[in-house]
């Protein structure tokens, strides 16, 4: 089962609809977690949403308390919470992107997907990683082709996965693709 | 008996009645047996009471619901606003149903109106615009579509309003009510929901242009395709949409079946994408109207956010202004618009609300202005 932690986003839906289609879908709101289900999830994913990721301490506490022992997908917001809880500064980025479609590209060869692969997908986000950024196990897997931005990371030995973009916008071309993938890693 | 003669007798009689845009022309609704009026504590109850299966075709409930009513029900408070007392929602039992052609006559009646005041200045609205601008780029808020209203005292015959406003404009989701004591004129372009058995679709309009001798479909069509700003705006619309009719509907089931069309009106081209899906077993009418309403394209995005920001902003109780009006069938289909492009007539007093929405590369100068002709539009019926 996989447990989705909804950040009062209005794109939650579509994140639940796209993992549903491989796997039972329970979710709540961050404020309304239900420690049994997240207990018998076998991944957690934290949905987009407003704001800052320091606004929401709960979803931090749940994320270092299952970190490692659970898969743990985060998307926009969430990617982002992932980062901030790993020692990351997020910060306000110059060029905003709301409903804005980019070409994205695999940087590396550790990556679950082929380097220098390019998927054209939806963007929605006022705020970004700060880099340089560090830490044990996590790698820059995709980037922005025109900013340089950081897109996704992926930490492959405790399967810890991110997306800054939205696989399940409908501005995203294969994202179940993405998301098929993350879920058999 | 002709059917302008009917239409004026039934307006002369002073019974209450209402007058919504269907396929071909206009249906009436009047004789009714019912009125509900609708609060926060009856509202689930009337969604969710079953009514006998379908037999006639006035087994329906008109009417509609306000902006505090729809709030209210996805637990969302509006604080305390200057308030004129105006009924959070109405339903109405019909008994008797008359169709109207497109093109029905009323003759122009005389009217008393003062001119319209605005109660925001320019320099509010900017003040609110860079306030709401820096909580986007704070990522509190993607979208957020700030209200003005217009308001004046008047006496006016609401039918030959929408009489002169539906010959000028004839909009998909037009309707008008008379009731006793207040009424309601709209040339609504927006279908919010339309329900028939399992089947539900919506269909967001993002992005309008006014028709011009040189801008025809194909050219609006480019128009909108190269304004990275519309683009940007509808696109995250037809999400928000994704997500709410996800919320109802099947996995697998919600899909996209008109991205980005352009739809020509008199005097406009609009942009709009239709999306349609099959609900879950067990969903009733109440989940369906929590999961739709407020309809997403005159709020903002994200839906919850945005309202709390808006609400702590906005002064003045929007009334019915982004709430909805429709019917439901007593067999459980529906059909509701969005509220939008209306004249609310209570206590002597009209007013017309408008929007427009503050993306990150709004310009303030612009919003205000397409606000103002958005206004105008319906100002105008008053000369």
């Amino acid at each position: 089962m996989i447990y989705v932690i909804d950040h009062n986003d209005s794109f939650t839906h579509n994140v639940v609809h796209q993992f549903a289609l491989f796997d039972k879908v329970e979710y709540d709101n961050y404020d309304k977690i239900n420690e049994n289900k997240i207990k018998q999830a076998s991944t957690i994913i934290f949905s987009p949403g407003p704001g800052n990721p320091k606004n929401y301490p709960i979803t931090s506490q749940i994320y270092k308390k299952y970190k490692g022992k659970k898969k743990i997908i985060g998307i926009c917001l969430g990617f982002q919470h992932i980062l901030f809880c790993e020692g990351a500064k997020i910060i306000e980025q110059k060029k905003i992107y709301h409903g804005f479609q980019s070409n994205i590209k695999v940087i590396t060869n550790n990556s679950l997907f082929n380097k220098g692969k390019i998927f054209k997908v939806g963007r929605y986000h006022s705020l970004k990683l700060k880099e340089p950024f560090k830490s044990n196990n996590f790698e820059i897997t995709m980037r922005c082709l025109n900013s340089k931005v950081a897109m996704a990371f992926e930490n492959k030995k405790e399967k810890i996965y991110g997306f800054q973009f939205h696989p399940e916008s409908f501005l995203t071309i294969n994202g179940n693709l993405l998301i098929k993938k993350i879920l058999s890693a | 008996m002709n059917i302008t003669k009917q239409l004026s007798e039934i307006h002369q009689s002073g019974v209450p009645y209402i007058i919504y845009k269907s396929q071909k022309g206009f249906d009436l609704y009047t004789d009714f047996s019912k009125k509900i009026i609708l609060n926060n504590k009856n509202i689930k109850s009337f969604l969710s009471k079953k009514n006998k299966k379908k037999l006639k075709n006035t087994d329906l409930f008109i009417g509609f619901f306000g902006y505090e009513l729809l709030n209210n029900l996805i637990n969302i408070k509006v604080p305390k606003q200057k308030n004129l007392n105006f009924p959070k929602g109405i339903f109405y039992k019909p008994e008797k149903k008359i169709k109207l052609s497109n093109n029905f006559k009323y003759p122009k009646k005389n009217f008393v109106a003062g001119n319209f005041q605005i109660n925001m200045n320019k320099k509010n609205y900017t003040r609110i615009f860079s306030k709401f601008k820096k909580k986007i780029k704070r990522g509190e808020t993607y979208q957020i579509k700030i209200c003005t209203k217009y308001k004046t005292k008047s006496k006016i015959n609401p039918l030959d309003f929408f009489s002169r406003l539906s010959n000028s404009n004839l909009a998909p989701e037009a309707f008008m009510i008379k009731d006793n004591n207040y009424s309601i004129i709209s040339c609504s372009p927006e279908n919010l929901i339309t329900k028939k058995g399992v089947d539900i679709s919506t269909k967001p309009i993002a992005g309008t242009v006014k028709k011009t001798k040189n801008l025809n479909k194909l050219k609006a069509l480019k128009y909108f395709r190269k304004n990275l700003k519309e683009t940007k705006e509808h696109n995250m619309i037809v999400d928000m949409e994704r997500n709410d009719l996800s919320r109802i509907c099947k996995v697998g089931s919600v899909k996209l079946s008109k991205q980005k069309i352009v739809e020509e009106y008199k005097d406009l081209f609009h942009y709009v994408s239709l999306i349609k899906g099959k609900l879950k077993k067990n969903i009733n009418n109440f989940d369906i109207i929590k999961a739709m309403m407020p309809g997403g394209s005159v709020i903002g995005c994200p839906k919850i956010n945005t309202l709390n920001l808006l609400n702590n902003q906005e002064k003045e109780n929007r009334n019915i202004y982004t709430g909805s009006f429709g019917y439901i069938k007593f067999n459980g289909d529906m059909r509701f618009n969005i509220i939008i492009r209306s004249i609310l007539n209570f206590k002597n007093i009209s007013e017309i609300s408008v929007a427009s929405g503050v993306v990150v590369d709004s310009n303030v100068n612009h919003e205000f202005n397409e606000n103002f002709l958005k206004a105008k539009a319906l100002i105008d019926l008053f000369k």
